[in-house]
C-alpha cells in the first residue's frame, strides 16, 4: 500500500518537475537547509536556557515565546521541503533504513520540543529549573544533532538524494 | 596567482588527512554533520539577533542582551561550521577552487556576511540606547539574514555548477 503510494508520488508530473529542473530542486534543497539551521539553532538557544549553560538572565518563559513560533515555521518549512525531495525518489526512500531512522529521531526531537513548550511556563515559575526538565533539553540538541547526522549518512551511506 | 592557487589546491588534497576522510565511509558525513551542526548553532544565534533588529520580538529581548547572552556561542557555532567546512574543502580542495559559486561563498558573501556581523555586534549597544530600533539597524539585520541565506544558496549551487 505504502509502496503503491510511493510509486504514485514519485510518477507524478509536478513532483518529476520539481525534482527535475535545476532551479527548483536547489530551492528545495535551500529552503531544506536553511529552515534547519534556523530550527537547530533555535532550539539549542532554547535547550541552552533550560540547561543554565546560557541566557541566564533571560526570563525562560519569554524566550521560548519567541522562539518557538519560528521554530515551529521552520519544521512546517523544512518538512514541505524535505517531503517534496522525498517525493521524488520515494521508492528508493521507502527502501531506505537510514532514511526511517531519520525520520524516527525527528519524530523523538519534535516529541521532546512540544515538552519542552508546553512545560516551560510552570518551570520558570520555580526556583530553578527541574532535573528532568535539563534531561529533556540535552536529549532534545542530542535528537536535532541525531537528525542532522541522520541526514548526511542516508545520501553517504546509500546513495539516496 | 590563480595557477598556485589550484596547485596549493591539489597538494592539499592530497594529505594523508584529507585522503583518509575521502576514503572513509563514516568519517565524510560525519565531518559534513560537523558543518551543519556549527552552521546551525551560528546562523541560528545570528538570526535571533537579526529577528531582533527588525522588531519582530518587540515584546522581549533587545537586541543587545541577545547579541552579548549568545555571544560565546555564536563564535563557538562558527568555529566548528569552519573546522568541518575546511575539512569538507581539504577532501576536494582543487575542485573547489575552480568552482565559481565555492569561490562566491567563500570570496564574497562570508567575508562581507563577517563584517556585517561584527558590525551588528559592535552597534548594537548603541542602537539600543536609541528609544526605538531605528531604520540602519532595521536594514542591518535584514541585510545579514540575506547575505547568510545567499552563503546558503552558493553552497547548495556549488554542484550544480561545477
Amino acid at each position: 500500500m505504502l509502496l503503491h503510494i510511493c510509486t504514485a508520488l514519485q510518477d507524478n508530473s509536478f513532483v518529476a518537475w520539481l525534482n527535475g529542473t535545476a532551479w527548483t530542486a536547489a530551492t528545495l534543497e535551500i529552503i531544506h537547509y536553511f529552515s534547519m539551521f534556523i530550527l537547530v539553532g533555535s532550539m539549542v538557544i532554547v535547550n541552552l536556557r533550560v540547561l543554565g549553560f546560557a541566557l541566564r538572565r533571560q526570563d525562560a518563559a519569554q524566550l521560548a515565546d519567541r522562539l518557538f513560533p519560528w521554530i515551529w515555521i521552520s519544521i512546517a518549512l523544512n518538512f514541505l521541503s524535505g517531503f517534496c525531495m522525498f517525493a521524488g525518489s520515494a521508492t528508493a526512500y521507502y527502501r531506505n533504513d537510514i532514511f526511517y531512522d531519520k525520520l524516527g529521531v525527528i519524530v523523538l526531537a519534535i516529541a521532546a520540543n512540544i515538552i519542552l513548550q508546553q512545560n516551560m511556563r510552570k518551570w520558570n515559575l520555580l526556583p530553578a529549573m527541574p532535573a528532568w526538565a535539563k534531561l529533556i533539553a540535552l536529549l532534545s540538541i542530542g535528537f536535532w544533532i541525531g537528525a542532522i547526522i541522520a541526514g548526511v549518512e542516508v545520501p553517504a551511506l546509500t546513495g539516496v538524494g | 596567482m590563480h595557477g598556485s592557487l589550484i596547485s596549493f589546491g591539489h597538494w592539499l588534497q592530497n594529505r594523508p588527512f584529507a585522503l583518509a576522510i575521502a576514503g572513509s565511509e563514516w568519517a565524510y558525513p560525519l565531518v559534513q554533520a560537523t558543518h551543519f551542526t556549527g552552521l546551525s548553532l551560528w546562523v541560528g544565534t545570528s538570526v535571533a539577533v537579526d529577528l531582533s533588529l527588525l522588531g519582530a520580538g518587540k515584546k522581549s529581548s533587545p537586541p543587545l542582551q541577545l547579541s552579548d547572552a549568545l555571544f560565546l556561542w555564536n563564535w563557538l557555532g562558527f568555529v566548528i561550521a569552519v573546522t568541518g567546512g575546511f575539512l569538507l574543502f581539504s577532501i576536494s580542495a582543487e575542485t573547489y577552487l575552480t568552482n565559481i559559486a565555492f569561490l562566491t561563498k567563500l570570496g564574497l558573501l562570508i567575508p562581507v556576511g563577517l563584517v556585517l556581523h561584527l558590525v551588528i555586534q559592535r552597534k548594537a549597544p548603541g542602537w539600543e540606547r536609541a528609544e526605538q530600533t531605528h531604520v540602519v539597524a532595521k536594514v542591518s539585520g535584514l541585510a545579514e539574514l540575506l547575505l547568510w541565506l545567499g552563503v546558503a544558496t552558493a553552497a547548495v549551487l556549488i554542484p550544480y555548477v561545477g
